[in-house]
């Protein structure tokens, strides 16, 4: 597996006076793993923990690259400076756009580095049968899965009739796209007394988050949920709900359970919260990387990591505080 | 930066100076038919009332941020400039204020106290960033655009990387209060009443009856309106503001410290920026650096629908505040309607350019164009 190219021979040669030889020795025996999550947030920095742990436990390198802002022009710059070290066996990203990714990446598997996608997919996800076969796995949970579950929670609080509203950041987001599509399927399918009002689209705006929850509750003075596809806009929406007498009557569901969404919840501001589990995503991914390189052929090319629900009952219990994004 | 050679608001004739109050009369027509549209409508459609005490404060909260920011930058493009820095100020006086609160609370200060300092720190950060901007401006004559442009993104990493993940949270309890709680309450029903100052301690049906009539955001921001309309419309520091914007070499040759003024106007920018970023971390919980990102177009929105004219040298305050109300009421209304969403967004930019376009009326009826150096 350890094939290094006749690039990599001729850069590693030509930067041998810059580099210790006991660093160049290494070369052949040490995996090394490029990490490139999607932006700068809790969720991926959980995630790195997770890689960085794995990579202690395993005995590999990790060369990590986190783009500042979400987007492919913030993403692909930085995977090409990965490729072109010349010196990765494994990348394990988690690519911002399912089709735009694609070219770049297929550049990567084209320099002879594997792909390991964590969090989000290429294509439609499915790398056995779908349109994209080239990534090793895909380690994830799934955000329409995240809005099922999102749904089934809020029906569970509210006892499964009355109105919820859905607020939302931008319409142009596959992921919270995902979570608001999930959410809409649950309560159609599974819970006929249940109205969905909404989404409105926040533009990622705390202030207007709020704005259009009060008008929500100004219009009906029944409503009974909200689920906020993000921490920003359940804040804001929780705060409307709140400043209208409303908080514990009003239940709010939180996407993602950042310390952040925790302390609203003990403040009263949101009353559930559903947690991802970045930290398996990318301890798990990392022990892929190991098992195909070790020769490891029955690896699922699709893995689900599930979810948990955090609420104030078990938010203390350890067997639910573990999913909390404990960052440093 | 500016080439025409029209007078300004103090020199107009006595005939003019009527026409221009009819055309900014209109920004209020403009307002009213838009409350009226609704009140007429929402009833019909949706069953509920558009005209209510509590509405009425969710609106007002909801301007607080966009006119903050708007209100320093009425005075930057009065002057002719313009400031693409505030959004970013904002989200860094956001994590500024709540280190300051977070830090001097644990050190034993009282909560007041503390939030004050949070208040303080928020300005001094905000000063600093507008006396950069200034003076680079003023002094080294870079155009704002570019300056302001670069400047956000300096703002905006220092912010991000004093932030903790991009939030800065575990501030003292209670101080959600001082963003959320409010000078008046009402609460409707039985046994409710009008409370001054004191929230009542209500529970059930009299909780969701209560209203909170003019919310600490909301006060705060007014005494910076007043502040703001005094300085623009009463003093001469307002009077130098309007000369350099409607024509900075005749104001050079009358002998106003054109650069000293211009370093002001954009540490008065930065500051009221970086007060709404201060509330925000009151109102919310948490210092955000990304909390005003989204804030710069809209705040340019509400003072051009205003009628400060992007070329300088004409615009007031109350423009500004009626910019940002027509902005927000359109908001609230249309979710009330139950507007799809997508629906929304293409009604907000008809009423926008309509805005600006009714309040370009006045350019006509004062026979001045707005391309440059007409007249």
């Amino acid at each position: 597996m350890r094939k290094a190219s006749l690039l990599s021979i001729a850069l590693a040669a030509s930067t041998l006076a810059l580099t210790a030889g006991a660093g160049f020795a290494q070369d052949d025996d040490t995996i090394r793993i490029g990490f490139l999550p999607g932006v700068v947030d809790p969720f991926y920095q959980v995630m790195q923990l997770g890689v960085e742990q794995a990579a202690e436990d395993l005995g590999v390198e990790v060369v990590t690259q986190i783009p500042p802002t979400w987007g492919v022009e913030a993403q692909t710059p930085l995977l090409d400076a990965l490729i072109a070290r010349g010196d990765l066996d494994y990348i394990i990203t988690a690519p911002v756009e399912k089709d735009q990714m694609i070219t770049p990446l297929q550049h990567a598997v084209d320099a002879g580095i594997k792909i390991i996608t964590v969090d989000t997919f290429l294509g439609d996800g499915d790398y056995a049968n779908g349109p994209v076969h080239f990534p090793v796995s895909y380690i994830g949970s799934d955000n329409v899965e995240g809005g099922r579950i999102s749904a089934r929670g809020l029906a569970a609080a509210i006892g499964g009739k009355g109105k919820v509203y859905i607020n939302s950041t931008n319409p142009n987001v596959s992921s919270v796209q995902g979570r608001e599509q999930g959410f809409i399927e649950v309560m159609k399918a599974e819970f006929p007394d249940i109205t969905v009002l909404g989404p409105d689209y926040n533009l990622d705006d705390q202030n207007t988050a709020q704005q259009q929850t009060a008008a929500i509750i100004e219009q009906n003075q029944d409503l009974a949920g909200v689920f906020g596809t993000n921490v920003f806009s359940a804040g804001g929406a929780g705060n409307a709900v709140v400043n209208a007498g409303l908080g514990g009557v009003v239940q709010v569901v939180a996407y993602d359970a950042t310390k952040e969404a925790i302390e609203l919840m003990g403040n009263g501001v949101v009353s559930l919260v559903l947690a991802q589990k970045p930290f398996d995503m990318g301890y798990l991914a990392v022990q892929f990387a190991v098992a195909d390189d070790a020769g490891v052929t029955s690896l699922p090319r699709r893995v689900e990591t599930g979810f948990a629900i955090i609420d104030k009952d078990n938010v203390s219990d350890p067997e639910y505080a573990r999913f909390i994004y404990q960052t440093p | 930066m500016t080439d025409r050679h029209t007078s300004s608001g103090p020199q107009l004739t006595r005939g003019k100076r009527l026409l221009l109050l009819t055309s900014r009369l209109w920004a209020w027509v403009f307002l009213g038919l838009m409350i009226a549209f609704f009140i007429i409508t929402v009833p019909i459609f949706s069953g509920a009332t558009f005209f209510s005490v509590r509405n009425s404060q969710n609106i007002l909260v909801a301007i607080t941020p966009v006119l903050l920011l708007g209100l320093g930058q009425t005075f930057v493009i009065i002057s002719a400039g313009i400031d693409l820095s505030v959004g970013w100020v904002m989200s860094l006086a956001s994590v500024v204020s709540a280190h300051a609160i977070r830090a001097t609370f644990a050190w034993g200060f009282p909560l007041p106290l503390a939030v004050f300092s949070g208040f303080l720190a928020a300005v001094a950060a905000s000063a600093v960033v507008g006396g950069i901007n200034g003076t680079i401006i003023a002094r080294l004559k870079v155009p704002a655009f570019i300056v302001t442009l670069g400047s956000s993104f300096i703002v905006r990493g220092v912010g991000l990387l004093l932030s903790e993940n991009t939030t800065v949270i575990g501030l003292p309890n209670g101080m959600r209060d001082y963003g959320n709680e409010s000078l008046f309450y009402w609460v409707r029903g039985e046994g409710g009443g009008f409370y001054f100052l004191e929230r009542p301690d209500v529970t059930g049906e009299l909780l969701r009856g209560m209203d909170r009539i003019l919310a600490w955001p909301v006060v705060i921001t007014a005494i910076v309106v007043l502040i703001c309309m005094f300085l623009l419309h009463k003093t001469q520091f307002g009077r130098h503001t309007y000369a350099i914007g409607g024509n900075m070499q005749a104001a050079l040759r009358t002998g106003i410290p054109v650069e000293r003024h211009i370093t002001k106007l954009y540490m008065l920018s930065s500051v009221t920026a970086g007060i709404a970023g201060f509330l925000s971390t009151l109102r919310f919980n948490a210092g955000s650096a990304v909390i005003g990102d989204p804030l710069l177009l809209s705040s340019i929105a509400a003072v051009i629908i205003g009628g400060v004219s992007l070329f300088g040298g004409a615009g007031s305050i109350v423009g500004t505040i009626i910019g940002a109300l027509i902005i927000a009421v359109l908001t609230t209304g249309l979710v009330m309607l139950g507007v799809q969403a997508f629906v929304q967004f293409i009604v907000v930019g008809v009423v926008v350019i309509l805005a600006v376009l009714i309040d370009q009326s006045r350019d006509l009826v004062l026979g001045r164009g707005r391309s440059r150096g007409g007249a």
